[in-house]
């Protein structure tokens, strides 16, 4: 139950959401399927006196545009996007993370803009604090953090948790962000801040319009893999998600991006790791010794009750294979892009 | 024997229709006219001083009704165990101290939910902090900040002492100079939360001169007792009623203070007011289940006979003493029960800490026993070179062996369910051939594990008996009153298949009136695993006594003798002469007409081990325990990833003499509900921590099994015994004990799939990989 009375308005538009975001000024947020604002405001650890709506809002579905990337709504339902044959086809490894977010009856509500703008989780933070934890820590305005109290004033190590933005980080999405002055298009990591305390870089009154994800190279693998203890309805141990092109003539790596959710403030690209990639032949013993490499890379942050050396395993393990996964799906694609 | 037609048959559920068509009524579905919501003010520290509670603020805000403290109350503690020797230590509200992060201080009621909040937020409360202690072997040691005063007759130097059960027989030291081979070994868990779905919720209403109470609970009357002893009642003021619960799996037993705080303001504002505890609270304030630290020491012959054994008991009771004091006792039962120990010395000790206090939760303590002992007793056996079956086969108790508290084991299936629990998983064949081929890339490993366990059917405890009523009503259809109460596990279905055998009338033809401590008879309540045993029996001499009455006036009427006639079909006819026959109707306006009104009431009482004057000691373990052990034996299959130590049950095999199946449908519910108890206790479920605050208060960080973790399981029974119409009979425990040998055999598999033994439960990725680590490193230096 919500312990706080708001208002409540539902605009037809995304221009007419943003004017009034504006207008209303600090104390209003959107509410797209709620699935993360709704837990937040029950807890308390957000109070907007007003709540615009953008449920009214009509969108499009997931289209490609003139050059062939694929655009999706912000608005768009998670299973939407989960189910989609064009998103299937054209980005799997979206497809795949999609589903791969909580379960089936969030999915249907929960959108894409929405899990992009998901707030940083922390076990002293997603709780009620009626009599647990009742000072604020640093992430809710106060002078204290939890679990890293030796940490400086205003350090906050939450971490993000969206199965949905590495993916788009390794893919080289881009977003348009519609504010009060129009419509502006950007990488999608320039969404991030790196920051507990603010990870996300949009103003208020800034709404994420549209993801627009290029199309993928011709001998393009991918892998996805969110780790966790007992396979659904969780938020990420740790998230891995593989982007990679091999040339032509074999299993040479030409380019890779990994992007490493779940341990940190926002999603982290391995920028060694990738660079140790390229012009390496991705045969089982490179393997191993990259994701050695990614583990050492790595900063994960303790969280949920998971151990940084445990983290460091996990992602070691799993990243291997996610790798293997990848080069596989680029070697089929290979074939099939030969026959 | 005549052939049974209701009893032995899986029937459908009595409150199935009524669940599944959402008509159920819960306690949060009782809605009342006038309807205040109280809220509860609780401690944000887990140890202090209350200095100052002032509330006048909040009794000022308009739209509060009511505020009370601990001087709105008689004073009246209350405890899981209310004896002479453990009198009741727990406040319905805390008076001069806290002692866990939670603890009730005072209580609001409100019109509503946003104004009971602002009250709870201006009742002001002034603290001093005192230091607190959280792990109970340091909360024993002298020099820790004291909680409770130690129990005046534990003698040793050792402080925060809630109760201690000592108990010993046979010799042994001589035991232990006697053995082979001896082994000591220390076992830990963590702390585990039931999980019920149905939050923790109580409407009261007070009328004037009568408390009217829903709650979600196990049993009624247990409530009705400390609520009316806490408020200063007679018991006859206050009725519970009986509301469908959505789970409790030991969680709501005795008297919580929220009950009290619903009850205590609804009589202060003459209003109804309703409690619902949000599911933080029950995370962070309630009673989760009770965790245990083993230690073991064991001494056997060359051939595995167990010779000598030594427990000592470690219980982390929490700020009250709980059912600590109970799991102390009952896990020297669980140690007992399933092999012979010619000589054993037992010690548990349950010790006050600042966590919230504790509770019974399925198997109350016998998960982790077993796991500890069984996980101990394999690893006997791998050093003296003997296989699991072997080993349990050595030293299992038969049936008719008298146990050293003068129970006895009576037709006791244990050696049969280690037989076939070993033939039906192909044990031997799979056990050690686990690994894969040398070649073989894949990390995966399959393991098998066995765990055995043997459990109590009812004890006595509170109110020690059950009364039951099975009523004719004129049309030859059956009312039956009985206080059972049905938390899920199939009481009222069970119940009709006993009357309906007993009465030939069919299952739609019975009504039953339920856990109403005003209108039905007084029950045991769900909670000692004995109402099929106990309540059951009641039922049975309660048909049995209507039938008599049937039988004495049809046979009058029909000029036939008793013993010629037969029933079937809500009717009694004659076995000579089917065709004469007569309609329990017919019946019922004879004895109306005939014997002065007599309108058939049948009655029947029961109790377990109807003889013996009280219950057993808790601290000396004296006295009998039970006159009915359940025995099982069960293996699980695993599979661990030995490159990121993920690990999972792929399959439970369960044989269990419950001795007499009355509903088969419903013991494999029970059976397939334990499996998934295990395998989340096994590698998901752990509330975490930290200085008594609770980390994970919710159902994502607090990892239930799902759907999809739930593993293959395959149960068969060894049936021990028979049930007769008009004979008392004996069904054994299968709604608690089958938590245990799944945990146990988990554990044991995971050693068997990949050498790494863990001694702690949950079995985390972490732990696995620490184990093969570990095991890397001794191979190394044993090459070097
Ligand atoms: C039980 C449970 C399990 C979950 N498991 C997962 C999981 O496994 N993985 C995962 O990634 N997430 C998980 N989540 C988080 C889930 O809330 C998000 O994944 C979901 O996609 C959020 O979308 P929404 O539309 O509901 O967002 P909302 O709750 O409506 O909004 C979230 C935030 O985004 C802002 N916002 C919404 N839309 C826009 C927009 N277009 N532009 C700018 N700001 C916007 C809102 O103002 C708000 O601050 C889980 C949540 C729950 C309750
Ligand atoms: S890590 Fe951040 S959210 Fe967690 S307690 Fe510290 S400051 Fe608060």
């Amino acid at each position: 139950m919500i312990l706080f009375d708001f208002e409540h308005e539902s605009p037809s538009s995304t221009e007419a959401a943003v004017a009034r975001l504006n207008e209303v000024g600090e104390e209003a947020r959107f509410l797209a399927g709620g699935t993360d604002m709704i837990p937040n405001m029950r807890i308390g650890i957000v109070k907007p006196e007003c709540l615009i709506s953008l449920t009214s809002i009509p969108y499009a579905p997931p289209a490609l545009d003139a050059k062939g990337w694929l655009e999706i709504d912000a608005l768009t339902r998670l299973s939407e996007i989960e189910h989609s044959k064009l998103v299937g086809d054209a980005a799997p490894m979206l497809a795949a993370s999609a589903h791969s977010v909580a379960g089936n009856q969030i999915r249907q509500v929960a959108t894409l803009g929405g899990n992009l703008c998901q707030e940083t989780r922390c076990l002293y933070l997603n709780q009620k604090h009626d009599f647990q934890f009742v000072e604020p820590c640093f992430k809710r305005g106060g002078d204290c953090c939890y679990p890293f109290p030796k940490n400086k004033k205003n350090v906050c190590w939450s971490v993000y948790m969206s199965d949905i933005a590495p993916v788009l980080v390794a893919l080289n999405a881009e977003v348009s962000v519609l504010g009060a002055g129009g419509e502006v298009r950007l990488p999608i990591a320039a969404l991030f801040t790196g920051d507990g305390l603010r990870p996300h870089t949009l103003n208020p009154g800034e709404l994420i319009r549209r993801i627009h994800i290029p199309p993928a190279p011709s001998h393009f693998g991918w892998g996805y893999h969110k780790s966790t203890v007992r396979g659904g309805l969780e938020f990420a141990t740790a998230l891995m998600a593989v982007a990679l092109e091999v040339r032509a003539n074999g299993l040479v790596c030409s380019d890779a991006r990994i992007a490493i959710g779940a341990v940190n403030e926002g999603p982290v690209r391995l920028d060694k790791t990738e660079a140790s990639m390229k012009g390496l032949e991705l045969n089982p013993a490179n393997l191993r010794m990259l994701a050695d490499q990614a583990s050492q890379e790595v900063n994960p942050l303790p969280h949920h009750g998971f151990s940084k050396p445990y983290l460091r395993d996990n992602i070691r393990v799993h990243l291997k294979r996610t790798l293997a996964l990848a080069v596989e799906r680029a070697g089929t694609r290979m074939k099939e892009d030969r026959s | 024997m005549s052939k049974l037609k209701y009893v032995g048959q899986s029937l459908k559920r009595k409150d199935g229709p009524d669940k599944v068509s959402g008509r159920a009524v819960y306690t949060q579905d009782v809605r009342l006219p006038g309807t205040l919501i109280g809220r509860v003010l609780r401690s944000p520290h887990p140890h202090a001083r209350i200095l100052k509670i002032d509330p006048s603020k909040a009794l000022a805000l308009p739209g509060v009704k009511g505020v009370i403290t601990a001087k709105d109350t008689i004073g009246v503690k209350h405890g899981f165990v209310e004896t002479p020797r453990y009198p009741a230590d727990q406040d319905v509200l805390a008076i001069d101290k806290v002692t866990h992060v939670g603890e009730e201080i005072a209580a609001v009621a409100a019109i509503d939910d946003i104004t009971a909040q602002r009250a709870l937020e201006l009742i002001e409360v002034e603290y001093e902090i005192l230091p607190g202690v959280f792990d109970a072997e340091t909360a024993m040691q002298p020099g820790a900040p004291e909680i409770r005063p130690t129990h005046p007759k534990v003698k040793e130097d050792l402080v925060n002492i809630a109760g201690k059960t000592e108990t010993e027989w046979g010799d042994v030291e001589k035991g232990f100079a006697e053995a082979d081979y001896i082994r000591e070994d220390r076992f830990e868990n963590q702390l585990r939360t039931h999980g019920y779905l149905e939050p923790q919720v109580t409407l009261a209403h007070w009328e004037g001169d009568k408390l009217n109470v829903w709650t979600s609970s196990m049993g009624t009357f247990i409530k009705r007792a400390k609520l009316s002893r806490t408020l200063g009642l007679p018991y006859s003021q206050v009725r519970i009623h009986k509301t469908y619960v959505g789970g409790t799996f030991g969680g709501k037993i005795d008297l919580y203070s929220h009950e009290y705080c619903a009850a205590r303001l609804s009589m202060l504002t003459g209003r109804p007011v309703r409690i619902t505890a949000n599911r933080e609270e029950i995370f962070s304030a309630y009673r989760h289940s009770q965790t245990l630290t083993i230690e073991i020491k064991t001494g056997v012959r060359k051939d595995g006979t167990i010779l000598a054994q030594r427990f000592r008991i470690i219980n982390n009771a929490g700020a009250h003493r709980g059912s600590g004091v109970v799991v102390i006792f009952l896990a020297w039962g669980f140690i007992m029960g399933p092999y012979r120990i010619p000589n054993l010395k037992y010690e548990g000790y349950a010790v006050y800490t600042n966590h919230t206090t504790r509770a019974p939760q399925r198997g109350h303590g016998a998960p982790k026993v077993r796991f500890a002992v069984e996980s101990h007793l394999d690893m006997i056996a791998e050093h003296l070179g003997i296989d699991p079956i072997t080993i349990r086969l050595k030293n299992a108790r038969g049936p008719w062996e008298q146990l050293p508290n003068n129970d006895n084991t009576h037709e006791a299936g244990l050696i049969d369910c280690i037989k076939m629990v070993s033939q039906k998983s192909a044990f031997l064949d799979k056990w050690r051939q686990a690994r894969p081929p040398a070649d073989s890339k894949s990390p995966l490993r399959r393991g098998i594990g066995i765990g055995v366990t043997s459990y109590m059917s009812g004890t006595l405890i509170y109110p020690n008996g059950s009364g039951v009523v099975v009523k004719l009503n004129d049309d030859g259809s059956l009312i039956v009153l009985t206080g059972a109460l049905d938390v899920g596990q199939g009481a009222e279905t069970v119940l009709c298949q006993i009357v309906a055998e007993e009465l030939a009338v069919g299952m739609d033809d019975i009504k039953l009136i339920t856990a109403d401590t005003d209108t039905t008879p007084q029950d045991i309540g769900a909670w000692i695993s004995g109402m099929t045993y106990v309540t059951g029996n009641a039922t049975r001499q309660a048909a049995t006594h209507a039938r008599e009455k049937i039988l004495k006036v049809a046979s009058e009427e029909m000029g036939v003798p008793e013993e010629d006639l037969g029933i079937e079909d809500k009717s009694v006819f004659n076995l000579h002469d089917p065709q004469q026959r007569m309609s329990y109707a017919q019946v019922f306006s004879a004895s109306v007409a005939k014997h002065r009104g007599d309108t058939i009431i049948g009655e029947g009482f029961w109790r377990t081990m109807r003889d013996e004057p009280t219950h057993p000691s808790l601290a000396t373990t004296k006295g009998r325990w039970t006159e009915n052990y359940a025995f099982s034996a069960q293996v699980a299959e695993v599979e661990v990833d030995i490159e990121t130590g993920e690990a999972r049950l792929i399959k439970a095999y369960t044989v269990h003499d419950c001795g007499f199946p009355v509903n088969p449908g419903l013991i494999k519910g029970q059976v397939d509900g334990q499996v998934s108890m295990a395998l989340g206790q096994a590698f998901m479920e752990e509330v975490m921590t930290k200085n008594g605050y609770t980390l994970n208060p919710n159902w994502l960080d607090y990892r239930m099994p799902l759907i999809h973790n739930m593993a293959g399981s395959e149960d068969f029974e060894v049936i021990t015994e028979q049930y007769r119409v008009g004979q008392p009979y004996r069904t054994k425990e299968v709604g608690e004990g089958l938590v245990s040998g799944v945990l146990a055999g988990i554990a044991n598999a995971i050693y068997d799939a990949t050498g790494v033994r863990l001694t702690s439960a949950p079995f985390t990725p972490e732990k696995i990989l620490a184990g093969l680590r570990k095991l890397e490193r001794e191979k190394a230096r044993e090459l070097a």
